[in-house]
């Protein structure tokens, strides 16, 4: 477990050297992010200037969920983007050999071996909308919320980059499942609004089969109003659980069917 | 006659490869296709919600009808105009063969344009109809009358064409960036993102302060998704329309121009610095 | 002697779409497509003793690179079975790839973006190399492959000669019993091969280091193996030592004469004379020199240096040895069989 973290400290450092020579670069990825989220929160502006509230939540309540749901996407995205490649190029073009020929864990060096810095696009979105409607909403704290919302994030984390680890497994059959991940981004936007909006069969799925809802809605609303902790809080960390033991299951089962590239 | 002859002979097979290529991703594309009707379902229930929340039948004008039929085809209307060529380009630029280009004895650009057809066609004939129908068949259940008009569909259609090819010439134009950035991902993100905003794509330009959208609707990226949606929603007079294929027209050499300019100078510069 | 490699009927199939060309192709096998079983690597079995340099031969997709990577660990077999360092590859990977070093020439292990030095750093830690260790091996590795000029630049600006180097020092920083080499010398000049070559002999002759190598020029096997297999179409062909090799398919001859008037060559024909086809006789001239190679189940020795020296004058004359690249090159084109 030490090696892992000084091996991430490594790749880190190096990972920062990389940065500082491709300094452009890494700017408008973060711009990009950042500029897609402020239209998408503008959007929302233009809603609340002409309804007082959306199914009963307040502007500064809606910011509040679609803060938070940013919170676990761009920690997945700053620490584990390197599994879209995987997808996309790695297995395709045969690069997944170096992987099985080092002595460690395959699915943490790929992890590892990457981080995206344009991730700070959105996490600056993120704190900027929590820094504007925490103020403004009278949420209730305990000596726990703290400690409750370390937890909360590392297991909203683990559900976004277990799904991402499943769809980027697929390709170990199929040589490539970038367009299956993609397909799931675009899935994970139903995270950003209450689950009261969606109707009865959508709020089934994004819950209990590919559980965005507890990314976002379900530990924000806790983080609301202090009610229901044992479904908001516990299925998250179920959920979380769950979606990465199956997350491991489907990559090993990748492993023994990977057939590398050329002959 | 024989010159357009020669001239369909010299780019069919790149529309034959378009559309051979398309098939062989077919799984690509029809998972960034449920993706994207995904987001214009989140979409639509944020619009319920958004009704069911007011007091008013209607939101800026807009009846929740209105706003079905505006999203889902400014979603199919996207996604038929959508041009891939900033991307294209872009990859040749940064792997070198785009200097290729030079020795080949065809137009640069209607490489890309025919090759893209072909895959445009295969994406039109599986999704144009069952889109449109779905819109129309929504539309007459919630109001109970046939609303479709099939003079505004014509219209739309001319309009879609133009907007394509505005789309096609604005990419190739942007695809040169990559001349200066590397990061094609984040220049990509920050362009759909700024002409999805632009050209009314996120939200109506009527929703806008209006001096904000007059601009907005001279600009070319209203023409590449707000003016043909409207079209089709009958939403213009007869004097908007004319305008707005005057304007579609205008921003169209516009972008052609540009593109030849901009190919001109890269070719000096690569004749220069040899790529 | 201690066998460090054992395979037992190896085999791997892997399942293939066949798609037919053009439009219609594609339409096609969008819906129904057609399936087949490939048998890349069928029923393969041999040893290597500890020690010993492997040269692993065969024509293009005769199924070389599976083997490799079923013994590295990489792909699964269909079944059969593989001992390594007294370890099954694929059952306790993480430990049995540390006493391993890879190199595939095609394709570099190293960082793209990072500067060399860095890259080894990241191996160190990787590989569990203890900083005294480490310190000692880069300077060997240094003195063997010469990495001083290029070790702070990025992986990315290194030439092929220089990147191969470095992924071969790559693949020795922790100092593994069995190093696989998939076409180290791939796309090199001459110079560089050769440099590459006296590495891995110096490498095995101070450290014992096990090699199997394939590779597609025979000057590394002349050079570098006393053993080779040779496998075709997934199935094993040859298995035993140049010598014997040569003894073997060794009817190929190769007679040089110096002809003392230059333009006299074209006075011979031994086609015509002894009756023979392109492919049994191939002769060209040098300057004053005439080469004359011949396969000997067809005509003696002793016939085409009496025709020839009783046709032309001659002033010097030597029969080469038996070179291996002929044999090889007969063997993949199926002249002879095995």
């Amino acid at each position: 477990m030490r090696r892992y973290f000084r091996l991430h400290r490594i790749f880190i450092a190096q990972y920062l050297k990389k940065l500082m020579e491709y300094k452009v670069d890494f700017l408008l990825g973060a711009i990009g992010l950042l500029l897609t989220q402020a239209i998408q929160i503008m959007f929302l502006g233009i809603i609340f200037s002409q309804i007082p509230a959306l199914i009963g939540y307040t502007f500064p309540q809606i910011l509040f969920i679609y803060g938070f749901s940013l919170i676990a996407k761009s920690l997945d995205h700053l620490f584990t983007d390197n599994l879209w490649m995987v997808g996309y190029r790695i297995i395709r073009k045969g690069e997944f050999d170096k992987y099985l020929t080092r002595p460690i864990n395959t699915l943490y060096h790929v992890i590892a071996e990457n981080f995206c810095v344009d991730a700070f696009g959105e996490i600056l979105t993120c704190a900027l909308l929590l820094g504007y409607s925490i103020p403004k909403l009278n949420l209730p704290f305990h000596w726990y919320t703290i400690p409750l919302l370390i937890v909360v994030v590392i297991f909203a984390t683990l559900i976004y980059t277990s799904l991402k680890i499943m769809t980027s497994a697929i390709s170990f059959w199929t040589k490539a499942s970038g367009h299956i991940t993609h397909m799931l981004y675009m899935a994970n936007d139903f995270a950003k609004y209450p689950v009261s909006i969606y109707n009865k069969a959508v709020q089934t799925i994004i819950t209990y089969v590919i559980p965005f809802a507890f990314t976002a809605y379900f530990p924000a609303s806790y983080f609301l109003t202090g009610e229901n902790p044992l479904f908001c809080i516990g299925g998250t960390v179920i959920a979380g659980t769950v979606m990465f033991a199956l997350a491991l299951f489907v990559w090993h089962k990748g492993l023994n069917a990977y057939e590398s590239a050329g002959s | 006659m024989s010159r357009i002859k020669r001239f369909f002979r010299t780019y069919r097979p790149f529309t034959r490869a378009g559309m051979q290529e398309m098939i062989a991703y077919r799984a690509n594309f029809i998972c960034f296709l449920i993706g994207e009707i995904l987001s214009a379902f989140i979409m639509y229930f944020v619009w319920k919600a958004v009704f069911l929340s007011s007091d008013s039948e209607t939101f800026m004008g807009f009846t929740m009808e209105d706003m079905v039929v505006y999203l889902f085809i400014t979603f199919l209307t996207g996604y038929l105009t959508y041009s891939d060529g900033s991307f294209a380009v872009g990859e040749e630029i940064i792997d070198g063969s785009i200097a290729m280009r030079m020795i080949r004895p065809c137009s640069f650009e209607m490489c890309f344009l025919f090759q893209e057809l072909g895959s445009r066609l295969i994406s039109v004939s599986m999704i144009f109809v069952p889109m449109v129908a779905g819109v129309e068949i929504y539309r007459y259940a919630v109001s109970g009358s046939v609303r479709f008009q099939i003079g505004y569909f014509l219209l739309y259609i001319l309009s879609l064409l133009f907007a394509y090819m505005i789309s096609f010439y604005f990419n190739v134009c942007y695809g040169f960036m990559a001349f200066f950035f590397k990061n094609l991902w984040g220049t990509t993100l920050i362009k759909e993102t700024v002409v999805g905003f632009l050209s009314g794509a996120i939200v109506p330009l009527a929703f806008l302060p209006s001096g904000l959208a007059q601009v907005l609707n001279l600009l070319p990226f209203a023409s590449l998704s707000y003016t043909p949606v409207m079209i089709y929603m009958g939403m213009y007079s007869t004097s908007q329309i004319l305008f707005s294929f005057g304007l579609q027209i205008f921003w169209l050499f516009t972008m052609y121009g540009v593109t030849k300019l901009i190919w001109r100078s890269a070719v000096k510069h690569l004749a220069i610095q040899g790529g | 002697m201690e066998n460090m490699i054992y395979v037992e009927n190896l085999r791997k199939e892997f399942k293939k779409i066949i798609k037919e060309p053009g439009l219609k192709g594609s339409v096609k096998a969008l819906f129904k497509p057609k399936k087949e079983i490939i048998t890349a690597v069928d029923d393969i079995s041999f040893t290597v003793p500890k020690g010993e340099i492997l040269g692993f031969l065969g024509p293009n997709g005769a199924g070389k690179s599976t083997v490799i990577k079923m013994l590295t660990g990489i792909l699964m077999p269909t079944s059969g079975m593989c001992r390594i360092n007294g370890q099954n590859p694929q059952k306790d990977r993480k430990n049995y790839v540390r006493e391993i070093g890879v190199v595939f020439g095609q394709r570099t292990q190293l960082w793209w973006d990072l500067a060399l030095r860095e890259t080894y750093a990241v191996l160190k830690e990787i590989y569990q190399v203890p900083d005294e260790q480490y310190k000692k091996r880069m300077a060997f590795l240094n003195e063997v492959l010469e990495l001083d000029s290029f070790i702070t630049s990025p992986v990315r600006t290194l030439s092929l000669g220089q990147r191969m180097r470095a992924d071969i020092a790559a693949s020795l920083l922790h100092s593994p019993k069995v190093l696989f080499l998939d076409e180290p010398t791939i796309g090199l000049d001459v110079v560089v091969k050769e440099n590459i070559r006296n590495a891995i002999r110096k490498i095995n002759a101070e450290e014992g280091t096990t090699v199997i190598l394939t590779t597609h020029d025979l000057a590394d096997i002349e050079f570098l193996c006393e053993r080779i297999v040779m496998i075709d179409k997934g199935k094993k062909v040859f298995d035993g030592g140049i010598a014997e090799l040569k003894h073997n398919f060794g009817d190929v001859r190769t007679l040089e004469f110096e002809l003392v008037n230059a333009p006299d060559f074209k006075l011979l024909d031994y086609h015509r004379r002894f009756k023979l086809t392109q492919d049994e006789l191939a002769s060209e001239r040098d300057g004053a020199k005439a080469t004359v190679r011949f396969d000997t189940a067809k005509v003696s020795v002793e016939d085409i240096i009496s025709y020839t020296l009783s046709t032309v004058h001659v002033k010097d004359l030597n029969i080469k040895d038996v070179e291996i690249e002929e044999i090889i090159k007969r063997l993949y084109r199926r002249e002879v069989s095995l």
